[in-house]
């Protein structure tokens, strides 16, 4: 109880490091968005929530707030703020945002120590929850201002677990119904909810092939399905997807297969055997020939949707890189390294095989799940990194039974009273020489295995996953620390000294950002539905100053805003993010005028120097990023407009803009924003 | 947009005159034998300080004479101060009309003492107005310095006749573009336009003066300040304040080049930053805006102030604007007086924000502890009071009171106190640590009470007899805890014996252990123990006594030890077992 309740404020605090060393506020794109949103939540209540049509984003076209979000994150916090304002806690909503993140960490630690308790026994719990407290691939989801939709699913998730095991374990429907409502929690936070309802019914599957079938799981199965996906249905976003796309396709038919299980089990039991198996061929037959035509006729009508391309790509780890340019360009969505394995677990990716022989070594309905969980998580974490956090907590929660079971078993040949020492020395165990030594040496191998875990989960929070990237941060050459606030710095200035409706052109990256802080409409954001507007900006970014002028008067744009870091070294920044907008730009119709060779050297580099091609030399982005960069001196024994980032000298240093003028640049030039110029008047 | 503004401002300050319905009438005896006018163009605002000679040329003494703002300023009109020449009392200033000139703005002057028929008194008035310099040109680029034109009255505009006066017009630097050059005498030097002497002119006599010159001192102004003091009695005062700024300048014309800014420092007009004044006392500062903490401050913690210099997100260029928010606490006892349940708070109405600074409009909210009454507020200037409201914050049950308190146009002149009265009764301290304490004592209460019942509707057999044996597990448990003490008391004693052969006290010790044992014995029945602590005993009799050699004494005594350590571990493993 003590050992928990310090995880589970240990992950709650370690996720704290970046408030102190930055501030109280939100990170990186995304939780922009939802803050905003949670904030018009708070504001206008539920219905005028549900029913926003936003006209800041996506301009011209709008967006229906309510209608594509899940809706969980902003609920959750919302109720939390009217129940701290109802007992005249006056606290802000952005700090209820920011810190809801490391309290449900706080809460995934419990549940966590309540999962592997039912999988194995209350050793493993402690050990896993100490685990997740801190496991880095976790962290980087949940550190406090991380406000994303992943920080409460991760502990939907595992809940929905935990209640299933529950479930299955005592086959109670009052079990069976507190599954569907944490499943329904977690289908209205993440669209992550799809693996749930994928591994549900694959654990059942995979229980009725090693027959281990029987009411327990039926009764579990078929009302956590029933009430699951009628409740699931009532998020907007959702919708009829549970019954009509094919992602759900599989619990449906486990469902109906369930239901034919239990039926030929009520059969056989009636009939006798030769009777039960003319029977069952025939229905066997019938079954597949309908089911398949079924979902012929589905497919060919539309009223099952084809797999959309996140889940192809899920499936087949090329496939993005070669079809959707947009879904590729994400880093998120890249396969995982190896490294990256390491880096977020350490020493869970040795624990975790250990886990897996121990749960195989004594095979139970709850151990067939969280092997199945564990094993196709691992292949999906393989494939995206972002799911690496699905990863984690199984990753803990095997590694936990691991260690657990590991330290059992030595702790038992450990001699740890000298009285006993004198006993056992008469009645050695001879087929078992250093029984004692090997115990000793296990046992302090798996503490140093723990300290060095602990020691490796705090620095990775406080160096990697701490820095909200909102505001930057350098040491400088006397040791300080130089803080870069440009992005603030911009979207203030947009804030204030922009008409109200002024629309912004920026890529898409920055979209949620602007609209959260600098309170302008915007043409494209995170949320990519589009992926012909988006390709439109892309467009837009990769013409020529003319072309580009076309595409802006086309949008009525007026403020265009790009990040640019060759002064101060910042690398993920527009020039570098280019090719992926000449990608996605030239991957629809009106843009393909737009060659990806044409932006490369003969050679097949891509060049900023006076080798680049004059393609990209004269290409908006370049033009904006570079105006009057050609003047500046950036580093000592450098000429002038020598970029940092790519080191190298810029190839087209004097020009002017006709259709722009610069608007803003901020203190370090990250952020500069040019005004789109009215049309000439005729005849001047 | 300024139009608008400064028609709103003047406005406001009609709206004054009309609520003061109040009446003069000029009196012609009143003649101003000399007035000195100096004019401070120098910064964004218009400081006039006249020294008027007053003679009384009629038959009657004179309380009070009065002041005419010129026409051309009469809407920018910020402060208007008098004293007597040479002395710090300030007379009694207040707005009034004329039945006769019903357009113009006059102020009444109270003269200290009645100025007798003959006699004559000089008086100096100072005056402020904001905006009342318009840039010229309106529209400057990044690089072009920024010009003003000042617009006002050759002659000193007074309701009465004036025989002799000048007037200097002090601009910022030597730059003057050019000046009203009639009527004569008009004379440049340095930084200074001179006029005058003029000799004997009429009242409300006018003659255009106008100066166009260069001034790249800070155009800054607050557009809107709110002000929020929350008053605590545990010690603290919290001050925020809300301000939302413009560049009130001429406004940027074209782009802004940062390349051009950081390499050729220009954009002279433009605001980079600029310092604020705390109280001394001022802790935990803080400057934020709406997006989280700015970054670009520095505190410098002076004898007497502390100096927060500014960096807004951007520098602001004509027309720019921003908005931020600073706040900080002071302790109580150097602002909040009181006597039994009486109650004072003597703080500044507003505070410093920047050099010369000029505020549209303010908002002084002053947040009071829950239970205060009886509020009486007295300022230094008059001010429109606002519609109290209610506050709640952290454990409130009824709400703090809130004095909204509004004014309009106010230049640094306006830092004074306020005092706000009220009566607070000290026991009401009490009332929100009382709440905690309430609050866990009933969740508490709650826990006892969930224990205690048993909500289930059907018996958990297994449950209640699996709890029945875990108390009697306890109970032998504590049995043979006793027991193995027992035991222990008698190895003592025997040792005792031993060593010191007092068979008298060891008489004594077993008696009491021998009782102590038949009454645990009664709940236990494992006697084998005793019956071995009763061979050492008699083994022990024997030794001392003589009966047996010590060899043979040790050896029995040995054999008997390891039983008893054997019965011991096993003793041992049945606690264990149980536990």
């Amino acid at each position: 109880m003590l050992v928990l309740s310090i995880a589970a404020i240990l992950s709650f605090s370690t996720r704290l490091f970046s408030v102190l060393r930055f501030e109280s506020v939100i990170h990186e794109f995304d939780p922009y968005f939802n803050y905003r949103t949670t904030r018009y939540l708070t504001e206008e209540g539920f219905y005028s929530f549900h029913n926003w049509f936003d006209d800041r984003a996506w301009y011209p076209l709008g967006r229906i707030i309510g209608g594509t979000i899940y809706p969980g994150l902003m609920v959750t916090s919302a109720v939390f703020y009217h129940a701290l304002w109802f007992f005249n806690i006056t606290i802000d909503i952005r700090n209820v945002c920011v810190f809801l993140a490391p309290m449900f960490s706080s809460f995934t630690t419990l549940v966590t120590y309540w999962f592997t308790k039912e999988l194995k026994d209350a050793g493993a719990g402690l050990v896993a929850a100490a685990m997740i407290a801190i496991v880095p691939g976790y962290i980087s989801r949940s550190v406090a201002g991380s406000y994303d939709n992943e920080g409460i699913a991760i502990f939907c998730m595992l809940l929905t677990y935990a209640l299933w095991i529950k479930s299955v374990k005592t086959g109670s429907l009052f079990w069976s119904c507190l599954c569907a409502l944490a499943y329904f929690y977690m289908v209205s936070s993440w669209g992550g909810y799809v693996f749930l309802i994928n591994l549900i019914p694959l654990h059942v599957l995979a229980l009725m092939l090693t027959g281990r079938f029987s009411h327990r799981i039926y009764v579990a199965y078929s009302a956590v399905y029933c009430i699951g996906t009628i409740l699931s249905m009532q998020i907007s976003f959702v919708g009829f997807q549970p019954v009509q796309s094919s992602e759900h396709m599989a619990a449906l038919g486990v469902f109906g297969l369930c239901q034919m299980h239990a039926f030929i089990d009520y059969v056989r039991s009636k009939l006798s055997v030769e009777q039960f198996n003319i029977l069952f061929r025939s229905i066997v037959l019938m079954g597949a020939v309908v089911s398949l035509s079924v979902a012929a006729i589905g497919t060919a009508t539309g009223k099952i949707s084809p797999w959309t391309g996140r889940f192809y790509s899920l499936l087949d780890p090329s496939y993005a890189k070669n079809n959707i340019p947009i879904i590729a360009s994400v880093s998120e969505h890249q396969p995982t390294t190896w490294s990256s394995f390491y880096f977020d677990l350490q020493m869970l990716t040795i624990m975790f095989p250990a886990g897996l022989y121990f749960c195989f070594n004594r095979l139970t309905d709850a151990n067939i799940f969280i092997i199945m969980y564990g094993v196709t998580s691992i292949y999906f974490a393989g494939v995206m990194v972002r799911l690496m956090l699905v990863l984690a907590p199984v990753m803990c929660i095997l590694s936990g039974i691991g260690v657990s079971s590991t330290l059992n078993t030595y702790m038992k040949n450990l001699d740890v009273s000298r009285k006993d020492k004198k006993t056992s020395k008469k009645n050695v165990d001879h087929t078992y020489p250093f029984k004692n030594e090997v115990a000793t040496g296990v046992v302090f191998l798996v503490t140093a295995f723990l300290i060095t875990y602990t020691f490796h989960c705090t620095w990775v929070t406080s160096e990697a996953y701490s820095s909200p990237s909102i505001v930057l941060s350098a040491r400088a050459g006397d040791g300080g620390r130089i803080i870069f606030d440009d992005f603030r710095e911009a979207y203030y200035w947009l804030r204030h000294n922009t008409p109200e409706d002024a629309k912004v052109m920026s890529w898409w990256d920055y979209g949620y950002q602007i609209t959260a802080m600098a309170n302008r409409t915007i043409l494209v954001d995170n949320n990519t539905w589009n992926n012909t507007h988006i390709s439109r900006v892309g467009q837009a970014m990769a013409s020529t100053e003319d072309k580009a002028y076309e595409i802006m008067r086309e949008l009525d744009v007026n403020y265009v805003l790009v990040i640019f870091g060759g002064l101060t070294g910042y690398s993920s920044d527009d020039i570098n993010k280019f090719l992926w907008m000449v990608r996605i730009g030239g991957s629809t119709d009106r843009g393909a005028h737009i060659k990806e060779a044409d932006y490369y050297t003969p050679q097949g580099e891509f060049r900023i120097d006076k080798e680049g091609s004059p393609t990209l030399l004269n290409c908006l982005m370049y033009k904006m990023c570079y105006y009057r960069f050609g003047e500046v001196y950036t580093e000592g024994g450098k000429p002038t407009g020598y970029d940092r980032v790519r080191n190298a000298e810029i190839g087209n240093k004097n020009f002017d803009l006709d259709v722009l003028e610069e608007a803003y640049t901020t203190e370090h030039w990250l952020v500069r924003i040019y005004k789109v110029k009215d049309l000439d008047n005729r005849g001047a | 947009m300024r139009g608008v503004l400064h028609f709103l401002i003047g406005l406001t300050v009609i709206f004054c005159i009309e609520c003061k319905v109040k009446q003069d009438a000029i009196d012609g005896a009143i003649v101003n034998s000399k007035v000195d006018r100096k004019i401070d163009v120098s910064t964004h605002l218009v400081k006039m300080s006249t020294s008027i000679t007053l003679e009384n040329t009629g038959k009657s003494p004179i309380k009070s004479f009065l002041y005419a703002l010129e026409p051309s300023l009469q809407n920018y009109l910020s402060i208007i101060t008098a004293n007597v020449k040479d002395k710090d009392e300030k007379l009694g200033v207040s707005q009034t009309t004329v039945a006769s000139k019903k357009d113009l703005s006059f102020w009444r002057i109270e003269l200290p003492s009645n100025l007798e028929p003959g006699k004559t008194m000089t008086v100096d008035v100072d005056s402020s107005y904001a905006h009342a310099l318009t840039p010229y040109p309106a529209e400057i680029t990044q690089s072009q310095k920024q010009q003003v034109l000042y617009n006002g009255n050759v002659y000193f505009f007074s309701p009465y006749s004036t025989k002799s006066q000048t007037t200097t017009v002090t601009t910022t630097n030597t730059a003057i573009e050019s000046y009203s050059k009639s009527p004569k005498p008009v004379s440049q030097t340095d930084r200074t336009v001179t006029y005058g002497p003029y000799e004997q002119r009429e009242a409300f006599s006018e003659a255009e003066l106008r100066v166009h010159y260069e001034n790249n001192s800070p155009f800054l102004t607050v557009t809107n300040l709110e002000r929020i003091i929350e008053v605590s009695h545990w010690g603290n005062i919290a001050v925020e304040e809300h301000i939302s700024m413009r560049h009130t300048g001429a406004l940027l014309k074209g782009p802004f080049s940062r390349y051009d800014y950081q390499r050729a420092q220009d954009g002279l007009s433009s605001i980079k930053a600029f310092k604020t004044v705390l109280p001394a006392a001022a802790r935990d500062v803080y400057y934020r805006d709406e997006i989280g903490n700015i970054s670009t401050s520095n505190l410098k913690e002076m004898d007497d102030f502390v100096e927060l210099e500014l960096r807004p997100r951007f520098p602001l260029f004509g027309g720019w604007k921003t908005q931020y928010y600073i706040g900080y606490n002071v302790p109580s006892y150097q602002y909040l007086f009181n006597k039994g349940d009486n109650y004072a708070l003597k703080m500044r109405f507003v505070d410093h924000i920047f050099d010369d600074m000029v505020v549209d409009q303010v908002t002084v909210k002053i947040i009071l502890p829950e239970g205060a009454k009886n509020m009486r507020l007295e300022t230094p200037y008059p001010v429109t009071q606002g519609e109290n409201q209610l506050h709640f914050t952290y454990l409130d049950t009824t709400g703090r009171p809130v004095i909204v308190i509004h004014k309009s146009n106010l230049v640094e002149q306006h830092i004074q106190d306020f005092q706000l009265h009220y009566t607070f009764q000290k026991l009401l301290l009490l009332q929100e640590p009382l709440i905690v304490v309430g609050a866990f004592y009933l969740l508490f209460l709650a826990v006892i009470v969930y224990v205690r019942l048993d909500f289930s509707i059907t018996k958990d057999e297994a449950k209640e007899s699996k709890m029945r044996v875990a108390s009697l597990v306890e109970e032998v448990q504590s049995a043979h805890d006793r027991r193995s003490a027992l035991y222990q008391s008698y190895d003592d004693a025997i040792n005792k014996y031993k060593s010191t052969k007092d068979a008298n006290t060891f008489a004594a010790t077993r008696k009491k252990v021998d009782a102590d044992y038949k009454s645990l014995t009664q709940q236990i029945s494992d006697r084998q123990y005793k019956d071995l602590v009763a061979l050492a005993i008699t083994l022990a009799e024997k030794l001392v006594s003589g009966k047996i050699n010590k060899q043979q004494y040790l050896d029995n005594e040995k054999i008997n030890k390891t039983k008893r350590e054997d019965l011991d571990s096993k003793m041992e493993a049945l606690r264990s077992s149980l536990a």
